[in-house]
């Protein structure tokens, strides 16, 4: 049986939804530098809790990416704790494209099955537009290039950590 | 008590435990029950316009997007319809191949309808987390089998959401003897955790209901096999119909409340597309353990009774675990991917049974093989009058209960039906209205 990579990171969104697409082209950047390193997995699933929790498995790091719309600039990114996410909902931010009880539900349900990997982060990029179709919007291309920067920085680091 | 009745309006704002957004308004006037609606809130999706002017390998991926649960069954309706266009038949080998990708689908998503959806209306709590802390070892079991089933999709479809090896007359590559050998191990487990969850699922207090009468029951027929590539549309009222003819029988039309259309037969009346139907219509095309597993239970072509949908999920999982094993271990590589297909100018039907029920795609091709329309029909549109109704009738026997009772209970009969509102647009939020 294969060992679980060492970093997850999980894109969420859906590319016909415009910005919605920020997750996916995020794991697109991260897959020019971490494609052939079988330490990352980097996997896109649609935000259904269970298919979550199982992509993580056995992962020390974890982030999921995905769109959202906070009120904060758009094209700005935003880290949070996963495990934080009712703190979002106290703020009225949500996750672009309904994934958010998805995600939310689970990290209550790895919870409860310990499951829950030790470090566990959000990467969320302020989408501009969520309509019908494809392409990003010109700041959230910015955003994507910007986060995906950030995150290859992060799992980089992740790495040195045994 | 009375007196309690004369005003009563009740709802759920937002149905959880659905997949989608909606809500359900039911109003009672003096102990009479007035209208009962499910309200469908999320704009509809342009997916069908969003389709035209393609070309005519993009349905199969796009329409895959339509939904994340039930992707696959966008995949196998889109193919068949543009290979009766293209006039095109696939190869025994890759048929069983999509077979065993749709079992993969199928196993996925009764499995998470059952425990984490379902079953804690049965069971008494307010959500599958909930139930994990308590039951932990069956929703671990159930989640074992339905990572199965994601393993499935990953060999067979490229990846376990939005697969992207399936193309219109096969797929892109084939999968290698040694993973599917790996596939037969795990399946032979997964097919004992089947039956262990069948037998869990049957012993579930199930509320003493029945469908109005009158309601018809829809499905796909096969000659041999349990329909999921079903080839003829057959009805309890004795309709026999290929997928060209179906909008001779079938409509669609908008109500006020909702942004999702309503299915109606053109004959008159509601009609019912899902697992209970496909049970009551196809219970002779079961695999061998699943048919035991219904005679066990005291299962038979005449049940009516709704809240069973969630046995009869949990036989069609063993089902679909048995068929992907023999198909698993029959398995050599097939002699080509995909057969050739050629675009035509033309149009042509196709079908397939979603988890949820019966999945109709129709599109029309230019001489360049681009779309020039595409109609598709969704099972939980079609079922969305047989809900309402369905649940005026549960609702006119149960209104002793008080508000939150009654909703509760509404709110477990809207899931008997699995709704899926990310297809149909989107679902689910209740109000009681009683005056």
């Amino acid at each position: 049986m294969t060992a679980a990579p060492q970093v997850t990171v999980i894109a969420i969104g859906n590319p016909y939804r415009r910005d919605d697409g920020a997750g996916g082209a995020v794991l697109t950047a991260l897959g020019a530098r971490f494609g052939d390193d079988e330490r990352v997995r980097l996997v896109e699933l649609d935000g259904e809790s269970v298919r979550l929790v199982q992509a993580w498995e056995g992962s020390t790091t974890v982030w999921i990416v995905d769109a959202v719309r906070s009120g904060r600039p758009f094209g700005s990114f935003h880290e949070i704790d996963a495990t934080c996410l009712a703190d979002l909902d106290d703020t009225g931010a949500r996750l672009g494209g309904g994934h958010l009880l998805g995600l939310g539900e689970a990290v209550e349900l790895a919870t409860v099955l310990e499951l829950l990997p030790p470090r566990l982060r959000v990467l969320g990029v302020e989408g501009e537009t969520f309509e019908n179709g494809e392409g990003l919007s010109e700041s959230t291309r910015r955003g994507v290039e910007s986060a995906a920067n950030f995150l290859i920085a992060e799992v980089s680091a992740a790495l040195l950590d045994p | 008590m009375t007196h309690e009745h004369r005003a009563r309006r009740f709802g759920v704002e937002a149905l959880t435990r659905v997949e989608g957004e909606g809500g359900l308004i039911v109003e009672v006037h003096e102990g009479e029950l007035v209208d009962v609606r499910l309200r469908i809130f999320e704009p509809p999706r342009f997916f069908e316009g969003f389709l035209v002017g393609r070309d005519y390998t993009e349905p199969v991926d796009i329409t895959a997007r339509i939904c994340g649960i039930c992707p696959v069954a966008y995949q196998m309706s889109a193919c068949h319809a543009l290979e009766a266009v293209c006039e095109v038949e696939v190869d025994d080998a890759l048929r069983a191949l999509r077979h065993l990708l749709y079992c993969g689908e199928w196993i996925e998503s009764h499995v998470l309808h059952i425990h984490l959806l379902h079953a804690p209306d049965f069971l008494g709590y307010a959500n599958g987390i909930a139930l994990a802390a308590d039951h932990r070892a069956e929703v671990e079991r159930g989640l074992r089998l339905k990572k199965l089933g994601n393993r499935i999709v990953e060999v067979v479809g490229g990846r376990a959401v939005h697969p992207v090896n399936v193309k219109v007359g096969g797929f892109y590559s084939t999968p290698s003897v040694a993973a599917m050998q790996d596939l037969a191990d795990e399946l032979r487990q997964g097919l004992e955790a089947a039956v262990d969850i069948a037998r869990w699922v049957s012993t579930f207090p199930m509320p003493d209901h029945e469908m109005p009468e009158g309601t018809v029951l829809v499905s796909l027929r096969h000659p041999t096999e349990y329909p999921i590539l079903g080839e003829r549309l057959v009805s309890t009222t004795g309709l026999d119909i290929s997928a060209d003819e179906y909008l001779d029988h079938f409509t669609e039309e908008h109500v006020e409340h909702s942004t999702a259309l309503h299915g109606r037969m053109l004959a008159g009346g509601d009609y019912l597309v899902g697992p209970l139907a496909r049970f009551v219509l196809n219970a002779d095309r079961l695999a061998p353990q699943a048919a035991s597993l219904a005679a066990e239970f005291g299962l038979t072509p005449a049940e009516r009774n709704p809240f069973k949908s969630i046995i009869v999920r949990a036989i069609e999982t063993v089902h679909a675990c048995e068929v992907a094993l023999g198909i698993v271990e029959g398995y050599s590589p097939p002699a080509r991917t995909a057969v050739p297909v050629t675009p035509r100018a033309g149009a042509g039907c196709g079908w397939s049974e979603a988890p949820r029920g019966l999945l109709w795609h129709r599109y029309e091709l230019d001489d360049a093989g681009r779309v020039v329309s595409a109609h598709i029909v969704p099972p939980t549109s079609q079922n969305q009058p047989s809900i309402e109704h369905d649940l005026a009738h549960l609702i006119e026997h149960s209104l002793h209960l008080d508000d939150a009772a009654l909703e509760a209970l509404c709110e477990q009969a809207v899931r008997n039906y699995d709704p899926c509102i990310s297809c149909a647009t989107h679902f689910l939020d209740m109000r009681v209205v009683r005056s």
